[in-house]
């Protein structure tokens, strides 16, 4: 890349600062979410491995919103009060996350469908020109790898068993359109503001083409996806109406009561440290 | 409906002029599965190499069960049952 990378927030153009603080906190509310979700499977997953890894997934999206929140510093924001202080609907994470997961397949349809939406993403900052990003990027990238290992292995393996196909299908065609609707419209303001300014690699387009690339060639046989020219094709239109650039989300709220309480660690809120 | 599938022997090493250590084992419906699950599950070490094999992929030499084949339930290392 010849042009030339941004050290810290403050080299940033007019505007662009506002937008990127705003990916970075919907990423980072979305792995804190994830995490959450996780973590409820550590016990009750189908196997004890399944259960470790769960365990794992769960500390390794602990461990990227930790990270976000801090970078937001540079943005002046307090991640101690993005992390503690915020309602529900100051949440930027999809409506997928709000409550508890309900069974497996909804569960993998976060964890191949949902967890693959935002690797992407962050496969879109690898190179970005706001380097302090770049470098904590790849290492993520890395431990995704398997956290998509394992929604694609078990979403494989759930297809090839007999009555598994119907019940995964119906749980990714319910987690679908947010996914879709994640990336944002063709002309989604803030993103393309981004692409422009080679903040993010791809805009909108960009990144829901790369997505349906790697999740294409298992989910077509939900029936979701289709192989086209050049790529993978999604066989639904997307359903833009209540969707906000802001939030990335379709729906109004936000986490339920129970999901902000433990988000927010309200349990321990006396123990909190300054 | 699922079943655990087949036990994966888990194999690492820390370095690469080491040589790999046999570090236990993975119950997995896949191979896919197998490395993830083996990844996550032996993590004590940052290691600079792992690779998973199927228990029943291994022939024994010299005795007419090798410790991989005895059918011992994964997480059981090897070691145990020598």
């Amino acid at each position: 890349m010849t042009e030339s990378g941004f050290r810290s927030a403050e080299d940033l153009p007019e505007g662009v600062s506002e937008h990127l603080s705003n990916l970075m906190l919907t990423l980072a509310d979305n792995k804190r979410l994830l995490g959450i979700r996780y973590s409820d499977w550590i016990l009750g997953a189908p196997s004890v491995e399944a259960g470790i890894a769960c365990s794992a997934m769960a500390q390794d999206e602990w461990g990227h919103a930790r990270i976000l929140y801090a970078m937001l510093r540079d943005f002046g924001h307090d991640p101690s009060a993005l992390e503690h202080e915020r309602e529900s609907d100051e949440y930027h994470s999809s409506e997928l996350l709000d409550r508890d997961v309900a069974s497996w397949e909804e569960f993998l349809a976060l964890n191949f469908l949902w967890d693959t939406a935002l690797s992407v993403q962050f496969e879109m900052l690898v190179e970005s020109r706001y380097e302090p990003i770049h470098y904590k990027v790849r290492k993520l990238l890395e431990e995704e790898r398997f956290h998509f290992d394992h929604g694609q292995g078990w979403t494989s393996r759930l297809l090839g068993a007999e009555g598994g196909r119907a019940a995964l299908a119906e749980a990714f065609v319910a987690a679908w359109n947010a996914c879709v609707c994640w990336f944002g419209a063709a002309d989604d303001p803030l993103i393309s503001t981004l692409a422009l300014h080679g903040i993010v690699r791809r805009g909108a387009d960009g990144a829901r083409a790369r997505w349906l690339e790697r999740v294409g060639p298992l989910a077509a046989a939900t029936g979701l996806v289709r192989a086209a020219e050049g790529g993978w094709a999604a066989t639904r239109e997307p359903v833009w109406e209540g969707y906000g650039t802001r939030r990335r989300r379709t729906a109004g709220g936000g986490p339920d009561e129970d999901s902000l309480a433990r988000v927010r660690g309200d349990r321990n809120r006396a123990l909190l440290l300054d | 409906m699922i079943r655990n599938g087949r036990v994966y022997e888990v194999f690492a090493r820390k370095k690469r002029a080491d040589r790999f250590e046999h570090v236990g084992a993975v119950s997995a419906p896949n191979e896919q599965l197998a490395r993830v699950y083996a990844w996550q599950t032996y993590d004590e070490a940052k290691w600079f190499e792992m690779t998973v094999a199927p228990r029943d992929a291994f022939a024994a030499v010299n005795r007419p069960q090798a410790p991989f084949t005895l059918g011992a339930p994964a997480g059981r290392a090897a070691a145990d049952s020598r």
